[in-house]
């Protein structure tokens, strides 16, 4: 495989995000205006539940979990429904049918440019600030490398739901009322709109079956967990690279089982 | 040799759901399943030798574009077979991909945000082009058109005629053995249009790609292509030499002329006295179409003398925008 087939369109994707100052700016605003949300909101659940602990969380815990989430969101969502939806709409898709690439491959390294600058942009600076400010809850040890692992497969189990959600835009021609319902669904049960922790014993066991909590709750629980068992780690770790290939194999297929039905748009 | 392109006994159908009308029908639609099958390409064959132009013509919805889809892999044939280079392009998309260039008059495959020299550089790495490759293509581009205030300039930023020109500079890059132009000079000015099809020519000549041409503009097919390939309504109507289509629809010229009197009573006139001729008429002249085969030019003449004092006078050949007319007309009558 040639890679730099590849880590050119990551150069591109660099350098297109780049060049919209102005929307970085607006997203910074945005994530701010979102947390100052979250803050007042829990600190109200802490004081109407009237304990330090709640559902072995504290407040910080809480607090910390949910901006990090918000964080590794920022740079995770890709958009990519709202894209190849678009696209498929506008017959441009063809044009990317036709480079000669896999276009699950050519979509996927087209927006890992993103990821590169979303990442020192919006995360790194978010992870310092509160890595700074907590002084001493996050620890800088074996963690860091876990969740560096654990980013890299949840990215992937994100893009392959996306593809699969973006596949069935093939069908509907439709993109909104998919792509929202698709978010709601995967920030929920993933545990990036409110910690696992607080889900209710039912739901908490059919989550866990589920791929969604791979993406934000395991790389979380990887990072703020300074004194980690190697058997959770090992758990963890394990059940994301399941959900890698299985994601990977059924939205490949759906893809290719879809592609021969396509009616593509326009003249 | 083989031809680059073989098609044959291609027909491509869609399945489309019978739309009802209004709010009620609309509600209705929702749980219908009531399809009807479209057949946008009928039972379509070809072949194309390495290096032709050709010009692919028809009206608005006849099937060319689905025809190029199919071509190019994006769309699999209902039946029939499509050999593009020695292979199916639905089943090895990818591999055709890396032999083929497409340019869609109205979409471009740049990178919107970058100057057009990333985009450049972009496609070389994508298609893996040897940089000896690309500094040849890049030459032989700076010997036809005035690149370099291109090169640095975002493709937002640029016109449709310099986008529209980028883009086939893009599409020929990698050096493909075919190049798909789907109306490639669909709303340009005449300058960029010249500009475009001497480019088109050159490019065609030096590196013997073979070019298929959609338009509507019978400047294009006069410039570029020796054969044209006509389609309306998914069926083939012709396939031969331009020269030959003149001379399949009979030699017409149209007589101009300007003479006194109240225009609409002398067109009236004129009809009756020369039958076998159509007669109209513009702000200026009236034209009178004469079929060679049935009537002399200088007969007509001659005949509408006696009855009429001719001021002025021009004789003009029919031009293949007219041929290519009347060849619609009857197609769909």
């Amino acid at each position: 495989m040639n890679l730099k087939k590849y880590t050119t369109l990551t150069r591109a994707g660099i350098m297109e995000s780049l060049q919209f100052r102005l929307s970085s700016l607006v997203i910074v605003v945005g994530n701010l205006l979102y947390l100052i949300v979250v803050y007042f909101l829990w600190k109200a659940i802490y004081a109407s539940a009237g304990t330090e602990v709640v559902n072995g969380m504290t407040f910080y815990d809480t607090l910390i979990y949910l901006v990090l989430a918000t964080a590794l969101f920022g740079f995770m969502e890709m958009y990519v429904v709202w894209d190849i939806g678009r696209s498929i709409q506008s017959g441009k898709i063809v044009l990317d049918l036709l480079k000669p690439m896999e276009y699950r491959k050519y979509m996927f390294w087209s927006y890992s440019g993103s990821f590169v600058t979303q990442f020192f942009f919006t995360f790194l600076p978010t992870f310092l600030v509160v890595a700074a400010v907590t002084k001493g809850t996050i620890s800088f040890g074996f963690n860091l490398l876990f969740f560096v692992l654990a980013v890299a497969m949840a990215v992937s189990i994100n893009y392959s739901i996306d593809f699969i959600v973006a596949t069935i835009c093939l069908y509907t021609e439709s993109i909104w009322g998919i792509n929202i319902m698709k978010q709601v669904i995967v920030l929920l049960l993933s545990g990036a709109t409110i910690p696992l922790a607080f889900f209710p014993e039912p739901l908490h066991t059919i989550v866990s079956y589920l791929p969604f909590q791979s993406i934000y709750h395991t790389p979380l629980m990887l990072l703020l967990d300074g004194n980690p068992q190697p058997k959770d780690v090992v758990t963890a770790l394990c059940t994301q690279l399941f959900w890698v290939i299985v994601m990977t194999v059924i939205s490949k297929l759906f893809w290719k089982v879809s592609l021969r039905q396509i009616t593509v748009n326009g003249g | 040799m083989a031809p680059i392109i073989q098609i044959q006994n291609v027909t491509k159908e869609f399945k489309v759901l019978n739309r009802r009308e209004g709010l009620k029908g609309s509600l209705k639609d929702l749980f219908s399943r009531d399809y009807k099958i479209v057949r946008a390409v009928d039972h379509v064959s070809m072949s194309i030798e390495q290096g032709e132009i050709v010009g692919y013509l028809g009206p608005n919805g006849a099937g060319k574009s689905t025809t190029i889809k199919m071509m190019t892999g994006v769309l699999e044939p209902s039946s029939g077979e499509i050999l593009v280079n020695g292979n199916v392009p639905y089943k090895n998309r990818a591999k055709n991909a890396q032999e083929i260039g497409v340019v869609f008059g109205q979409r471009t495959q740049l990178w919107w945000a970058l100057p057009l020299v990333e985009s450049l550089k972009l496609l070389k790495d994508i298609y893996q082009i040897s940089d000896k490759d690309y500094d040849e293509m890049l030459s032989l581009y700076r010997s036809l058109v005035d690149i370099e205030e291109l090169l640095h300039k975002p493709v937002r930023q640029m016109s449709l005629g310099q986008r529209t020109l980028s883009d086939i500079l893009a599409a020929f890059l990698h050096n493909p053995k075919i190049v798909f132009l789907d109306e490639p000079t669909i709303g340009l000015d005449v300058s960029m249009k010249a500009k475009i099809r001497t480019l088109i020519h050159a490019l065609n000549q030096k590196k013997k790609t073979t070019v298929i041409l959609t338009t509507h503009d019978m400047g294009d097919v006069d410039a570029l292509c020796q054969r044209i390939v006509i389609i309306d309504k998914g069926k083939m109507l012709y396939d031969n030499d331009i020269e030959h289509l003149k001379r399949f629809f009979g030699s017409y010229r149209t007589l101009k002329l300007r003479l006194s009197g109240s225009r609409d009573e002398l067109v009236e006139q004129i009809q009756k006295e020369i039958p076998e001729c159509s007669v109209s008429s513009d702000e200026e002249w009236i034209s009178v179409l004469v079929d060679e085969e049935k009537a002399k030019v200088m007969d007509v003449l001659s005949r509408l003398q006696q009855h009429h004092k001719i001021r002025d006078m021009k004789l003009e050949e029919i031009s293949t925008e007219d041929v290519i007319k009347k060849i619609y007309e009857e197609g769909t009558a």
